[in-house]
């Protein structure tokens, strides 16, 4: 009997052969193994090679060996590089991130000719205060400008509880268009703060003359270069700089829109189709790795945008989201990147979160399956160890379904589908070795026994 | 005071912390894309395990600290933003200090603290650099992060695309943030009970009376760097467009993402530099309380109340004074702060005590404006004021006092004594005859913008009565 082999009651111990915790993961092959596995094949030949040599000597013929010896060489060298490239190429793809912007349009001239003589300034005109500020209507607009940049434009409305057509206007255009940092963040602010105010003699909200409308956000989107069409493709057509969208007026759109979801109580502004759109937007805009700086906001805006539908709405709102979503988003690493952005941090969170993970694996499935459990069927019949079974795709269809099933209600209904679950992680966990060098083996794996382990506990 | 056991619910996560913290395990200090991917990963687990089920569990300690430790040393953007974003996101579901139904103060058993407890006597070399193992700071890094802030805050610097500014940024507003959770419901519950302890065990007290950062130093830094940012953004859009700076665009075009977000991470950490002064302005009044019903003691020491620091900087280097009064618009402290720049310079300096020192608290913005009725009084403080100060201190004051009548913030008392004092109209009327008494007396003097839009506020506001 071998002295290192296990002795027999060892192998009756399940914590031994049943190790619970994986520790120890198994990249895909790096390049660095690809290199020493170069470096050894490298110097058996060169051992061969001498010992030939050794050989040769008494031949006299060695030229011929030589030059065999040299292609052999070159040969793995060449397969070698063709290797590494492949599997460079193909991490590469494994990046999520989008072009959701293309080249931008030139926003519109910001001329507004009535804003001198807009009511609040010409009622001060004649004031005798006016002999100290020097007003005349040809100086409004920059006044105007002064007032709102220095804050005094909110307390003036909150103070008289109304604003008027031609201040909303401008002040909404500059949101949208102003090339000036400090206008754009001076009238989002002005907004919100006259959204979200009240009057202060009645506690009644302040009366706003005129709201902007979703078409009004969706132009400026498609102004900043907003693609309707998500596509993959890595630059875009026009390579100059300048025309590349999105200007940094994003920025201000992003959080004007999260103000006006936030005020539905009192006045609202989208319909509830327009408000599905609006979460849709704001999804998309997740999958451009350019906004990737501006995803606090974006979180807030996505969760306004969320809470804006009222509870009726919501079922029905949920579903046609997810399902526009999925249809929108192509087959690859992006679509766990939009189901990644949708937080768990409340209910409807996750429930839109479930829903568009259920619905881009409908869409995998090509629409053939007619409910829940199928899908788990087709998953659990998948051979894992089957040389051509796409890992790639295996472990999108594992952090979707475990997206699914996070808040599925289903899942109470039928505890089969629990059961085909955890089949289905086994597969994934068990049937993949350790050693199984294809791309992605060990990410689905480690994935799997993770999730199994969380199910267990 | 109550403290929570959590041993029961922590008994079952020690599996899944282990599991968890098995997925960034092998990826220490390596740089690569797949030990991204892995902390990627891994900061997503947290997120699921945190709140996927029903019962949001909080993650472990050390759980937390390995998501901080990511957030201090990641290099890619997605890293940084997401450790961040899960970091606030837990705290605001995990708040480690509250106030029950009861009304009583909760302190979570063995709270997650992004502070390490390093004793102050014990001072190890090692860890002066605020650089420890683990992804806890000490209260000497703090102030590191500090200094750091401070080089950042200038027009170059934020232009410079380094990953490492908007780390800092971040790290910074989020240690805010948790000082915030933690001092705001004690205060509260200071506010009820008048027991000092509780604030006195808060970390922002032990930060600020920690031996081991400079205080007067870490709180001038700290105006530096809020004027600094507030400069950044006011100026930034008169520089964009003059042809000088259209040479340094392309530069930014090319991480737009990362321009993309030290604009907005820039602009918050102003915020969040605001709310830190406050939050501390908030404690020196407390202690003062304190002070007086003789609640502290000598292990409490004494320290310069913030707002005197300010007031010090401000008069000593007048060009900060604009860049402030635009950066801070907390109403009650910027009302505050107005009226003791102008007490500095028309109130006899009187003798203090370490129990007795405000004679500075009587004066109210609407006294201040009294002085101007008269062409003496004018004549006296111009003498000792710039007539540009002036304005800036009116015009502002008249600003902070109109959103402080606005708002009505619980526990301002100051203010609501002084809105109750006299009405809005007055104020107004007082404004408008303080610049004309200016003007009276200095025939030359230039009003300044922000003066003529105060005044036609003032004008607006009277004439819809």
């Amino acid at each position: 009997m071998d002295l290192d082999d296990p002795l027999d009651f060892e192998n009756e111990d399940p914590l031994i052969t049943n190790p619970v915790v994986n520790k120890k993961r198994k990249k895909a092959i790096g390049l660095d193994d690809l290199l020493t596995d170069h470096y050894k094949q490298k110097s058996q030949i060169l051992e061969r090679e001498k010992k030939r040599a050794a050989k040769a000597k008494k031949n006299y013929n060695s030229d011929e060996d030589e030059n065999g010896k040299e292609a052999l060489l070159s040969n793995i060298v060449n397969s070698c590089q063709n290797q590494m490239e492949e599997i460079s190429v193909e991490e590469e793809n494994s990046e999520w991130g989008l072009q959701v912007f293309g080249n931008k349009e030139t926003l519109p001239p910001l001329v507004f000719p009535k804003l001198g003589s807009c009511s609040l300034l010409r009622s001060f005109i004649n004031n005798k205060v006016n002999t100290l500020v020097e007003l005349s209507t040809e100086t409004g607009e920059a006044f105007l400008e002064g007032l709102l940049v220095n804050g005094w434009l909110s307390k003036l409305v909150l103070a008289s509880g109304e604003v008027e057509k031609s201040i909303a206007t401008w002040t909404f255009k500059l949101i949208l268009y102003s090339s000036k940092e400090e206008l754009r963040a001076s009238a989002c602010e002005f907004w919100c703060a006259i959204l979200s105010s009240k009057n202060e003699v009645d506690a009644v909200p302040v009366k706003i003359h005129w709201f902007p409308s979703y078409s009004d956000l969706e132009k400026a989107l498609v102004a900043y270069g907003f693609l309707s069409e998500l596509s993959s493709t890595a630059e875009p057509v026009n390579t100059d700089s300048a025309d590349r969208g999105p200007p940094e007026n994003l920025i201000a759109w992003v959080k004007f829109t999260a103000a006006c979801c936030q005020v539905r109580s009192k006045k609202s502004m989208f319909s509830s189709k327009e408000a599905e759109k609006l979460v849709e937007v704001v999804t998309c805009l997740f999958l451009d790795r350019r906004l990737q700086g501006l995803s606090v906001i974006l979180y807030e805006c996505m969760h306004s945008a969320i809470s804006y539908f009222t509870d009726q709405e919501w079922n029905t709102s949920c579903e046609k989201i997810a399902k526009s979503l999925a249809c929108r988003v192509p087959r690859d690493i992006n679509c766990l990147r939009v189901v990644d952005c949708i937080s768990r941090v409340n209910k409807r969170c996750k429930q839109l979160r479930s829903a568009v993970a259920y619905q881009i694996l409908v869409i995998f499935f090509e629409n053939k399956i007619t409910n829940e459990e199928e899908i788990l069927n087709l998953l659990i019949t998948v051979n894992v160890k089957d040389k051509t079974c796409d890992l790639f795709r295996m472990y999108i269809y594992l952090a979707l379904t475990e997206n699914w099933l996070l808040s599925c209600p289903k899942l109470e209904e039928k505890p089969v589908m629990t059961e085909m679950w955890g089949v289905y992680l086994r597969n994934c966990s068990c049937l993949i070795s350790s050693t199984d060098l294809r791309l992605y083996a060990s990410k689905v794996r480690n994935k799997a026994s993770y999730l199994l382990q969380g199910s267990t506990n | 005071m109550e403290r929570t056991s959590t041993n029961r619910r922590r008994g079952n996560r020690t599996g899944i912390e282990e599991n968890t913290l098995a997925i960034v395990e092998s990826t220490e200090a390596k740089d690569t894309q797949d030990a991204d991917d892995d902390r990627i990963s891994f900061l997503e687990a947290v997120r699921a395990s945190s709140f996927a089920s029903e019962v949001a569990v909080p993650p472990t300690n050390k759980m937390y600290e390995a998501v901080l430790q990511i957030l201090r040393v990641g290099k890619s953007l997605e890293l940084i933003m997401s450790s961040y974003q899960l970091l606030i996101d837990l705290d605001k579901h995990f708040p480690q200090v509250f106030v029950s139904k009861s009304h009583e103060l909760v302190v979570v058993d063995e709270a997650w603290s992004p502070f390490a407890f390093s004793s102050d006597v014990t001072s190890n070399e090692s860890r002066a650099a605020g650089e420890n193992s683990s992804g806890l700071l000490d209260f000497s890094g703090f102030a590191l992060l500090i200094e750091e802030l401070v080089e950042i805050a200038t027009v170059e610097n934020l232009r410079a695309m380094d990953t490492k500014n908007l780390r800092n940024m971040l790290l910074f507003q989020y240690l805010v943030s948790f000082l915030e959770g933690d001092f705001l419901p004690r205060k509260t519950m200071y506010a009820e009970t008048m027991n000092w302890t509780i604030l006195r065990e808060s970390f922002l007290n032990m930060l600020l009376g920690s031996r081991r950062i400079n205080y007067k130093n870490l709180m001038k830094d700290c105006l530096s760097i809020l004027c600094g940012l507030s400069q950044v953004y006011t100026g930034m859009s008169d520089n964009r467009g003059s042809p000088e700076n259209s040479n340094t665009k392309p530069s930014e075009d090319c991480n737009p993402a990362l321009a993309f977000a030290l604009l907005q991470v820039g602009k918050s950490t102003c915020i969040a530099m605001q709310k830190f002064l406050i939050i501390i302005m908030g404690l020196d009044n407390s202690k003062k309380n304190a002070d007086m019903q003789g609640q502290t003691t000598r292990a409490d020491g004494v320290r310069t109340p913030v707002v005197e620091i300010v007031l010090d900087e401000l008069t000593y280097n007048v060009d900060m004074l604009l860049p402030f009064l635009q950066a801070f618009n907390q109403p009650k402290w910027k009302l505050e702060i107005v009226v003791q720049y102008f007490s500095k310079y028309t109130t006899k300096p009187s003798v203090r005590t370490r129990r007795s020192n405000g004679p500075v608290d009587d004066a109210t913005f609407t006294g201040i404006l009294n002085w101007f009725s008269s062409s003496t009084g004018t004549k006296s403080i111009l003498k000792k004021i710039s007539i540009q100060v002036i304005q800036l201190l009116l015009a502002h004051g008249f600003q902070a006092l109109l959103l402080l009548s606005s708002q009505n913030i619980e526990g301002v008392m100051d203010s609501k004594e002084e809105t109750r004092e006299s009405s809005l109209v007055e104020i107004c009327k007082s404004m408008i005859c303080a610049f004309q008494s200016l003007k009276r007396t200095n025939e030359e003097m230039e009003i300044l913008p922000i003066s003529k839009e105060a005044l036609f506020t003032a004008a607006t506001i009277l004439s819809m009565n």
